[in-house]
């Protein structure tokens, strides 16, 4: 394949209201950010590709709206919509233009405004047939997904929770965050309010309004723009069964995950992600989740990420740290939440991540989640 | 930008509908088109890399809508990329990823069924909802506003569309019968200037590709190449917009031709597929994409035998591609169309390529 590499990112400050902006003004922000940081014109911009759940703002068809606040008026434009990996899948299929040698500089922007619509409503607007009736958004099939994790593995609720603390800390260090919370505890995480057992409050992502973006640029043009690109190493994607009954103990196994994850290390030449990688940024949309993608991921044996948490391996001081933006627990903007995923990947791998930064990054992982068990993954790494 | 990469052919291709009403799911339509692809294709599931799909969640009802095709379309366990626009992005889209060496073979499949709700109605939560949404206007509105500029200083310009409108509605017959000119111009006032029978009908559909990486290793073996591929999104606000124009088409169609290295597509384009939901499209599709008398327009009739959103452009390029196979022409272009006005545009070359 043609090489392809991340040369800027940018995204906005995430709230859970941002009434001072409109939807595009919030693309806006994030996108002119993007490009500041690329150091380039919009002008220069090929392609766009612009990410967004239609039905949590209640809108069709966003792009036709907001396109012009992405610099795409006049320009190749296309909108991928996957529901929780929307993001992920948004930033492969900008690798795959610029890849494809049609373009050579693609703008990827992922939003949401859930201040302006109900997502849980919208997560609601699922299979007439045999999922309405019984439709209980993210919340409802995560409990039960969890407790099947924790009968399979042994996995505590004080366990999870420190995934909520390492995320909240890590937070404070993220000027973007939506939730900064230098001072949270296991116990505050614990005696936050219980939404569908096992999960606490804390133990919850929040709806963040919010948007990210990232400049994908062709070999050439990133060596011209940027001295030390992220070169997109491998990306992979993996659906799954629509229905979840039919997934066989989905947190468990994780099978998309695990597949898509084999097919980046494979591409990227990583054997041992614990040793090869240097910081991973993980689409976890509850504490459990993170822990269940450690073993999806190949961080832990199977059964062990409740001792990875306790040991402090993917602490910001740790062997291998993971979210050290705050992660999918701290902002989530869900059409955006997959390209923060790649941008914070990104910044690491640039040396862009400020206070966040992992020093000495150069080979960073990042992965998309949504639906039932949808997954994305990709490699990032700076040239040595 | 062009870019001398791999060549995509499409292998095979197939559709349900289109129907006023399709009784049935969206997922079992779905099955029926991607079954008839792989048959066509002499390919199974087995044989598909990828999948890219297209579909609108406002338009189907359902949040993230190709959750209800994943298992049709064989995704399970697969890469699938949803595209939320003309199912010719799609395609475009899935011949980006085989040009970048991502995949070999991918299948492409769009579906709708406007029949379950307001189609139009729905189209009024794809504008400004600032300026826009809260005058009640919608797609429609936007094509009688585009008609009525076009016609504003063509004082034949509707006659003349209601006689385009006859002939795509004999040729989408079967049977060449249709109403004349002026039973077209009788028909009912749907938004001025335009009339019922100059109006594609809105129909339930699926339809299906599988594109491949082109094998340039088999001299001599006829194979249909996508060798031009070219989108575009104009300004939204159509104050921005010069209606009588369609400069996003010009920059879709300028992509695409300078992607398959045509030069003068008024002498190189045998057929065109136009989405033409609106008889007046067809002078603006004719006139932004260079496309002269010399070029066969929708030989069946184009969308005038139903037109299914977002499905629309996709079965455009089958319509295409299944008239190189019967036909020693060369060179045909499908075009798909998006949006109030036509804001969205895609165009995409189709060759009979013989390595």
């Amino acid at each position: 394949m043609r090489r392809a590499a991340i040369i800027g990112t940018g995204q906005t400050h995430h709230a859970s209201k941002r009434d001072d902006v409109s939807q595009p003004e919030l693309v806006r922000e994030a996108s002119a950010r993007a490009l500041l940081d690329a150091g380039i014109d919009a002008a220069a911009i090929n392609a766009v590709v612009i990410s967004s759940m239609e039905l949590f703002e209640g809108r069709a068809l966003p792009e036709l709206w907001l396109g012009e606040a992405a610099y795409a008026a006049g320009k190749p434009c296309m909108k991928v919509a996957t529901g929780g990996t929307s993001g992920t899948s948004a930033c492969i299929a900008g690798y795959h233009q610029v890849a494809s040698g049609m373009f050579d500089l693609v703008l990827v922007v992922g939003y949401e405004k859930h201040s302006e619509g109900n997502t849980q409503a919208g997560m609601a607007i699922v299979d007439p047939y045999w999922d309405r009736a019984v439709a209980s958004g993210a919340l409802g099939n995560f409990a039960l997904s969890i407790s099947q994790y924790m009968a399979d593995t042994g996995v505590t609720e004080e366990q999870a929770a420190r995934v909520a603390v390492k995320a909240r800390r890590n937070a404070a260090r993220n000027p973007y965050a939506h939730l900064q919370m230098a001072d949270i505890t296991v116990e505050k995480v614990l005696e936050s309010r219980m939404l569908a057992h096992p999960i606490h409050m804390l133990d919850m992502c929040p709806q963040s309004d919010g948007a990210c973006a990232i400049v994908i640029a062709a070999e050439k043009t990133a060596n011209k723009f940027c001295d030390r690109p992220a070169w997109i190493e491998g990306a992979a994607t993996r659906h799954q069964q629509p229905y979840i009954g039919d997934i066989e103990r989905r947190l468990t196994t994780m099978e998309t995950l695990r597949s898509a994850a084999k097919e980046v290390y494979a591409k990227a030449g990583i054997s041992d992600p614990r040793r090869d990688l240097d910081v991973a940024e993980i689409y976890e949309p509850v504490t459990y989740a993170e822990l269940a993608w450690y073993e999806a991921l190949g961080f832990c044996g199977q059964g062990d990420a409740g001792r990875l948490i306790e040991e402090g391996v993917t602490e910001m001081d740790g062997e291998l740290p993971v979210n050290p933006s705050g992660g999918v627990l701290s902002s989530n903007p869900v059409g955006a939440s997959g390209v923060i995923r790649v941008a914070e990947a990104a910044s690491q791998v640039l040396g862009r991540a400020g206070e966040h930064q992992v020093d000495g990054a150069t080979t960073a992982l990042a992965t998309g989640y949504g639906v039932y068990a949808w997954a994305d993954a990709l490699v990032l790494r700076a040239m040595s | 930008m062009t870019s001398a990469s791999t060549p995509v052919a499409i292998a095979g291709w197939g559709q349900t509908g289109p129907l006023a009403e399709d009784l049935r799911s969206i997922p079992e339509m779905v099955l029926d088109a991607v079954q008839a692809t792989l048959r066509n294709a002499a390919m199974g599931y087995e044989d598909i890399d990828a999948v890219v799909t297209a579909s609108v969640d406002v338009f189907d009802g359902m949040t993230a809508s190709n959750i209800a095709v994943t298992e049709v379309v064989g995704a399970v366990m697969k890469p699938e990329t949803r595209i939320a626009a003309d199912g010719l992005c799609a395609a475009i889209h899935a011949a980006c990823q085989i040009r970048a060496g991502a995949y070999d073979t991918v299948l492409v499949v769009a579906h709708a069924k406007p029949s379950m709700s307001d189609f139009y109605e729905l189209t009024k939560w794809a504008l400004d909802p600032i300026f826009l949404q809260s005058l009640g206007i919608d797609f429609l509105t936007f094509a009688g506003l585009q008609a009525a500029a076009m016609a504003a200083e063509d004082k034949d310009a509707v006659e003349r569309w209601a006689g385009l409108a006859a002939c795509r509605l004999a040729d989408a017959s079967g049977d060449g019968k249709s109403p004349g000119s002026t039973e077209i111009l009788q028909s009912a006032l749907v938004t001025t200037p335009l009339r019922e029978k100059m109006c594609a009908p809105l129909a339930d559909g699926a339809c299906a590709c599988v594109l491949r990486r082109g094998d340039d290793s088999s001299p001599g073996r006829k194979e249909i190449r996508l060798s031009g591929l070219g989108h575009d999104l104009a300004a939204n606000f159509i104050g921005d917009r010069e209606l009588t124009e369609s400069a996003g088409l010009e920059r879709a169609a300028a992509r695409a031709y300078a992607d398959a290295g045509i030069k003068q597509p008024e002498d190189e384009i045998d057929v065109a597929e136009p989405s033409v939901a609106f008889a007046h499209e067809e002078e603006l599709f004719v006139q932004s994409a260079g496309i002269s008398d010399n070029t066969i327009i929708s030989p069946h009739g184009g969308l005038f035998a139903g037109n299914v959103p977002i499905v629309a452009g996709l079965s455009r390029l089958t319509a295409a591609a299944e008239y190189l196979r019967r036909n020693n022409d060369l060179r045909a272009v499908a075009h798909g169309s998006w949006g109030p006005a036509g804001q969205g545009q895609a165009m995409v070359v189709l060759e009979n390529a013989i390595p």
